[in-house]
């Protein structure tokens, strides 16, 4: 048991896999990483369009709060009449 | 130690009480907790026993690692047949009550019979008493918890209760203890109704020796700094798990409506960033609270701020308390969810089911299928609060046609209504689903379709699929401590890859039941959370017991095998609507339409999952209708059950 209590599990070894100050984009098929300068309110990702509202946890640690929800309606809408059309 | 811990067989019929101890050999099959319930179960119960009859066996448990220097050890199982679902019925929850069950010297309460009139257990330092509970029989589930307080006086005892809502055997009454802590899902409430069982108490004062206490306690220290460096968990700290319905609802997961749509839009008062103001605003800044040995504190402490509840406390709310009183209900009022969340705590009914079957009727007004003289006059219509919240006091006390209707769960309330009202009914086995929507997502759908105790979030969800993480960080999870080199998926929409990160999360998931620990303490949301391979350091160090990964994974298996034989016998079938492993239609055959670009439009592909089900099938090692082989009962050691060895 002592030698493997020395032995880092895998989830110790993932942990250095964390980022703070980033969050990753809510469109589940971009997840794009994105970076909001402190204090802001909203971002928008650069890849997909998504525009989100920012809570921040820590001044260190920002969270998505959810969409705009105007953004988030009129790209639901596209992408519905973009099925539709196919 | 924690190994000397006893299990009590108490007749409520005859009043006998008899103990035994475990045997050692059933530890190492089972470990504790659900695992053990669930062997328990399995083999002192007969096929087809009426749920809310005498011959049912409810059973409470504590886990294995219950009360020991282990970190977040305070979950309380509670198993029975469940009268919602005719299957299997199980419910896990936090609080204090399981440490001080086994203070009293025991981990597993096996109870059977029915009270002539209402009664309750008090479990103290290795006795076990029936007392009357006369006077508790009507009172909301807090006021029962002082009155048995005030009447053994000691304010340090801890109750599992039943509020009204079990008293009046609805079928998805909870079993309550604290403010808050629910354990909900599966009516085990109405079983301990059924037996006039109001209350279980428990006070202890027995010690648990530790194997080896130094190590423990160092080791940990280690597991906490895992725990609580997590973002998810520093998440969960500061708003709790309404941060999973935002993010939810933000990319469209949420279940709205009924299953019409998958987003509440402009939820904004709802949000978790909005409860936690209004939970600063009436309780202060240190307004989280945690339970027992658990550093995360999810927990929100409030006042609901205005209203005919206005000034009442309570504790929460939860995903599932937004779910039912704003996404499904289509409600965006925060104080309705503050104030619903409150009632279905002082009545001890699930907040998920109840909130899921108020919507369905909703749709079912809307639809023409059943209209006012149905409701009684009430105009049911999504988005009407007052409603919402009339409609859980009638369920509660099963007042009018469609409140003493739904009182009796959805599959049993769609047969009464008739017309085509079951096509409408979002279920699995005859349990409402989390108010999640899983067209988006085939992986956690498989989750849901052939969880064991009906369409469940907290049996085997493949929930860190969601954070696309890199393959050779999923290789490292997925990939231990049994091998696999199959394919594996973050991708949400991918069916490939998932039976295998759903067979693997039901085993994680049921490692964690049978130890006693909360999965926030594993790789349920956080994928540097701690599993297989941490529990043995945690299990030798504090019970001297050796394992190694791959037996607790063993262990897990079999466990959720013995769950499996508990439903075929109860007539469970692969593709039965309301007792197999089957979704409803609307998974299949209608898109969603809201939320981001990559969510819209999606629906489950019925050939592709059922090649997701045959996979899992064979992972678990059953045959193509979901009964297992021989030779996985034989390499299970479960080929000879029911032993009945206790």
């Amino acid at each position: 048991m002592a030698a493997e209590e020395a032995k880092l599990s895998t989830a110790e070894v993932l942990r250095e896999t964390r980022t703070y100050g980033k969050f990753r984009c809510h469109n589940p098929s971009c997840m794009g990483r994105l970076e909001p300068k402190a204090g802001d309110k909203t971002v928008r990702c650069p890849g997909c369009g998504m525009e989100f509202r920012v809570h921040w946890i820590r001044p260190d640690f920002p969270r998505i709060r959810g969409p705009v929800w105007e953004t988030n309606r009129k790209l639901a809408e596209e992408a519905l009449k973009k099925m539709e059309d196919k | 130690m924690a190994l000397n811990r006893k299990i009590a067989y108490i007749d409520l019929t005859t009043g006998e009480i008899t103990t035994a101890p475990i045997p050692i050999d059933l530890r190492r099959k089972f470990l504790g907790g659900r695992g053990l319930d669930a062997y328990l179960l399995l083999n002192h119960t007969r096929k087809g026993c009426d749920p809310l009859g005498p011959d049912n066996r409810l059973l409470i448990s504590g886990g294995l690692l219950t009360a020991t220097c282990a970190s977040a050890t305070a979950r309380t199982h509670v198993m029975a047949k469940s009268p919602l679902t005719g299957l299997l019925g199980s419910t896990n929850m936090g609080g204090f009550f399981a440490p001080e069950l086994a203070w009293a010297g025991f981990h597993h309460l096996v109870i059977r019979g029915k009270a002539k009139e209402p009664v309750y257990l008090f479990v103290n330092d290795g006795k076990i008493e029936i007392r009357s509970a006369k006077k508790l029989w009507g009172k909301t589930t807090t006021e029962t918890q002082w009155a048995i307080r005030d009447e053994l006086g000691d304010d340090e005892v801890k109750s599992l209760v039943i509020g009204p809502a079990g008293e009046n055997l609805v079928r998805f009454a909870n079993v309550m203890t604290g403010i808050k802590n629910s354990g909900g899902r599966t009516g085990m409430g109405c079983v301990m109704g059924s037996k006039n069982l109001k209350a279980v108490a428990a006070r202890g004062t027995m010690d648990i020796a530790i194997a080896h206490p130094v190590e423990a306690l160092e080791y940990n220290k280690r597991f906490i700094e895992q725990i609580t460096s997590s973002k998810v968990n520093q998440t969960q700290g500061t708003l709790g798990t309404p941060f999973i319905w935002g993010a939810t609802n933000s990319w469209g997961g949420l279940r709205t409506r009924n299953f019409q749509y998958n987003q509440l839009e402009y939820a904004d008062d709802v949000e978790p960033e909005r409860l936690d103001e209004i939970a600063e605003e009436t309780c202060g800044p240190h307004h989280m609270a945690g339970c027992f040995g658990c550093q995360v504190h999810c927990r929100a402490k409030y006042r609901i701020p205005s209203g005919p509840y206005a000034g009442r406390y309570d504790e929460g709310p939860e995903y599932t308390s937004q779910g039912a009183f704003a996404s499904e209900p289509g409600c965006t009022n925060a104080v309705t969810v503050l104030t619903g969340n409150h009632l279905v705590d002082q009545y001890g009914v699930d907040n998920l089911e109840i909130g899921s079957i108020i919507s369905w009727a909703m749709e079912l007004y809307e639809l023409g299928i059943i209209d006012k003289k149905q409701t009684d006059g009430l105009d049911l219509r999504f988005g009407n609060d007052e409603a919402l919240l009339e409609m859980v006091h009638r369920i509660c006390q099963r007042k009018g046609w469609l409140g003493d209707t739904l009182a009796d769960g959805g599959v049993q309330a769609s047969e009464k209504i008739g017309k085509n009202s079951f096509d409408f009914l979002i279920q699995v086995k005859g349990m409402s689903n989390l108010h999640s929507d899983e067209r988006a997502t085939p992986g956690l759908a498989l989750n849901i379709a052939t969880a064991s105790r009906g369409s469940d979030h907290l049996r085997s969800r493949p929930a860190i699929d969601l954070y696309h993480l890199p393959e050779p960080v999923l290789r490292k999870i997925y990939g231990s401590p049994v091998a696999y080199d199959g394919p594996l998926s973050s991708e949400h929409t991918e069916y490939i890859g998932k039976p295998w990160q759903v067979f693997w999360q039901e085993n994680c998931y049921m490692a964690v039941d049978c130890l006693g620990i909360c999965k926030y303490h594993t790789v349920f949301l956080g994928a540097t959370h701690p599993n297989f391979e941490d529990w043995p350091k945690v299990i030798f160090h504090n019970t001297g017991l050796e394992f190694t990964p791959q037996q607790i994974w063993e262990v897990a298996e079999r466990a959720n095998m013995v769950e499996r034989l508990f439903n075929l016998r109860e007539g469970l079938s692969r593709t039965d609507l309301k007792k197999g492993d089957m979704l409803n239609h609307r998974y299949f055959d209608e898109p969603t339409r809201r939320g981001a670009p990559g969510v819209v439009g999606r629906f489950i592909d019925r050939e592709k999952f059922k090649k997701m089900v045959d996979e899992f099938y064979k992972f678990k090692g059953l045959d193509s209708e979901g009964v297992p082989k021989a030779e996985t009962l034989k390499r299970l050691g479960l080929e000879n059950e029911p032993t009945k060895q206790i």
